[in-house]
């Protein structure tokens, strides 16, 4: 519906709050980052159903004819190859993994779930599949079912349910926070407007914002923009450096996105791992997962 | 299911089998450069058009190409021979009846070869199962016609194919696929008789991609010592295959050629690199670890 011109957000998820009116946040002992690592499992699919929706995805070769092995393998390799490097760089710096799972990889790959579970992650929803993002195509039956598809299916896999949600693609449609609140879900990371967690409106118990930077997005930087990889680590060395010095002042959050598939491809990796070396380095940075993020945000709100 | 259902067991990368390659290498490096012959006035299969940009002809986009033949392929050579490379060529089986100094160069230089179809605008996606079954036939007469060599795997030409490629080519007695980009090892394909691997290629590590953008040299040579850096590190485990993928219209532009040098000769500067051709490294992992890598993913899956 096109905007009323009126004061506020034109949609009813949350307040308006400019960053700098805001009171302050603090992090535990007294962090001036809270860095969180969110790393996608997801797949497209062989066969998609017929009524399914998802954007033209990132990856690998352009589309071609079916079957598209080349295609379909490259995004296969982050499953087979690609996650594993990626787990061992964030142990090597200590930094707890937060792994945004599609349904299919959690029904198809016992392995990989057992394998994020001992390395300590924490994970989360990230719908059914990449061949099927939420849009508001869906009628609103048809999105509470996919969700709770994609919840259930983490919640077999894994023996609990999610407390977090990435859409495949941050894909949404204008009812998905009041449904995804409504399936338990406590945060999402769709929404890539901010450098502090933020309260949503929920109408079924406290639901909060994890935002993404955009930006820092491995798809965004290296596939779609095509930043050379030695860049791709300077952006993340510079977005920290700066994320670090505003964070003295009131404290931030640095939520990068990352795809195995990509960021794991044996020329990549060490741009990552020196990345994020140099910011674990430093005093004053809090590795944690988005759980730990937004439960700390809700017990210790910024105060004026 | 992401990849086509039963062609595949799930197999994660650190928990296989080890593989030694011959001379304890750590990484088998092979460089598929891309022998192409893209036609004048191609026939449009209704799918996928060859030259989308105008009518054809496409001078521009068609001379890009030719140029390969004309000149890239030769820099490109005497780049692979000063550091006695010995390549897998994809190959365009058509270059042989067309341009045969290009076929005798490779032949001398004992080079190996895959199929890369017959003409780089003629794909297979829409082929019928007799219609492919002719394409083998054809792509392995025409390479033991003109090279004396036996046909042992391929690359779908522009990478295309249909459901019934792996089991086609296995029937063809064709034992390697280079069109699955999932691993940095060879991974047995589940064919209805003999016996098909995916050897990996690389899209990543290809001049195609990378200059049709606006990657050029520099970045080529600093990721693929990047990649080089890091799989010979894993390989003291456990051996890697790396791919270079190159076409000739594209390395073996002048101000290009120096970069594939470089990076050539700072991998061969290095022990433990196996540098081979897919055929070997598809033969030496059907011959030492075919089996147990099947049999290993199959109780990993239940």
């Amino acid at each position: 519906m096109p905007a009323e011109r009126r004061f506020g957000m034109d949609h009813p998820h949350y307040d308006w709050s400019p960053l700098n009116k805001r009171g302050v946040l603090r992090w535990p002992d007294n962090a001036r980052v809270a860095l969180c690592v969110i790393v996608n499992l997801e797949h497209p699919e062989w066969d998609p159903p017929e009524d399914s929706f998802t954007t033209p995805f990132a990856g690998g070769l352009g589309a071609r004819g079916f079957p598209d092995y080349a295609r379909l393998s490259h995004r296969e390799y982050g499953h087979r190859v690609g996650i594993f490097r990626v787990l061992d760089t964030l142990r090597k710096h200590g930094i707890p993994a937060t792994v945004a799972m599609d349904a299919m990889t959690a029904e198809n790959y016992p392995y990989l779930v057992q394998h994020c579970q001992e390395a300590g992650a924490e994970i989360i929803g990230h719908g059914v599949s990449l061949s099927q993002i939420i849009s508001s195509n869906m009628t609103e039956d048809a999105e509470r079912e996919y969700i709770s598809h994609s919840v259930a299916a983490l919640t077999r896999a894994t023996g609990s349910a999610p407390a977090g949600w990435l859409g495949p693609e941050y894909g949404e449609s204008n009812r998905t926070p009041r449904l995804l609140s409504e399936a338990g879900l406590r945060y999402v990371c769709d929404w890539v407007n901010d450098e502090q967690p933020y309260p949503l409106h929920s109408p079924h118990g406290e639901m909060f914002t994890l935002p993404i930077m955009w930006e820092l997005d491995d798809i965004s930087a290296m596939w779609e923009r095509r930043v050379v990889v030695g860049r791709y680590q300077q952006l993340l060395e510079e977005s920290f450096e700066t994320l670090y010095e505003d964070g003295q002042q009131n404290g931030r959050v640095m939520a990068l996105n990352l795809h195995p598939w990509l960021i794991g491809q044996p020329f990549r990796i060490g741009y990552l791992d020196r990345a994020l070396g140099r910011m674990m380095r430093r005093g004053g940075v809090w590795a944690a997962t988005g759980s730990q993020i937004v439960d700390w945000y809700r017990d210790n709100p910024p105060t004026a | 299911m992401p990849l086509p259902p039963n062609r595949v067991d799930y197999s994660p990368i650190i928990d296989r089998p080890v593989i030694k390659w011959p001379n304890d290498a750590r990484v088998a490096l092979w460089i598929a450069p891309n022998v192409e012959h893209y036609e004048y006035e191609p026939e449009f299969d209704g799918q996928r058009d060859p030259w989308p940009r105008m009518p054809y002809p496409d001078v521009q986009q068609y001379a890009y190409r030719d140029y390969g033949n004309r000149v890239g392929f030769w820099r490109m050579a005497e780049v692979l021979d000063k550091h006695n490379i010995r390549c897998c060529v994809s190959l365009n089986m058509a270059v042989l009846e067309h341009f045969p100094e290009i076929g005798e160069a490779m032949v001398q230089r004992n080079w190996d070869f895959m199929s890369h179809g017959i003409y780089n605008t003629r794909y297979l996606n829409h082929y019928t199962e007799e219609q492919e079954r002719e394409f083998y036939r054809d792509t392995i007469d025409t390479l033991k016609k003109h090279t004396g060599k036996q046909l042992k795997g391929m690359l779908g030409p522009a990478i295309s194919g249909t459901e019934r490629t792996p089991d086609l080519m296995a029937e063809a007695g064709l034992i390697y696929h280079t069109d699955w980009m999932h691993d940095d090892q060879p991974v047995p394909i589940r064919v209805n008789s003999g016996k098909l691997v995916s050897v990996p290629y690389s899209i990543e590590l290809n001049d195609a991609p990378l200059f049709r953008q606006h990657y050029e040299g520099d970045y080529f040579a600093e990721i693929c010592k990047a990649q080089f850096d890091q799989l010979y590190q894993e390989g003291a485990h456990s051996g890697r295959v790396m791919c270079i993928a190159l076409h000739p219209y594209l390395i073996g532009q002048p101000h290009r050629a120096r970069y594939l040098d470089d990076v050539l000769g700072y991998i061969m500067s290095h022990d433990g690199v196996w540098q081979t051709t897919a055929d070997d490294i598809a033969e030496y992992y059907i011959a030492n670890y075919y089996d147990e890598a099947v049999a290993h993913a199959a109780k990993l899956n239940g």
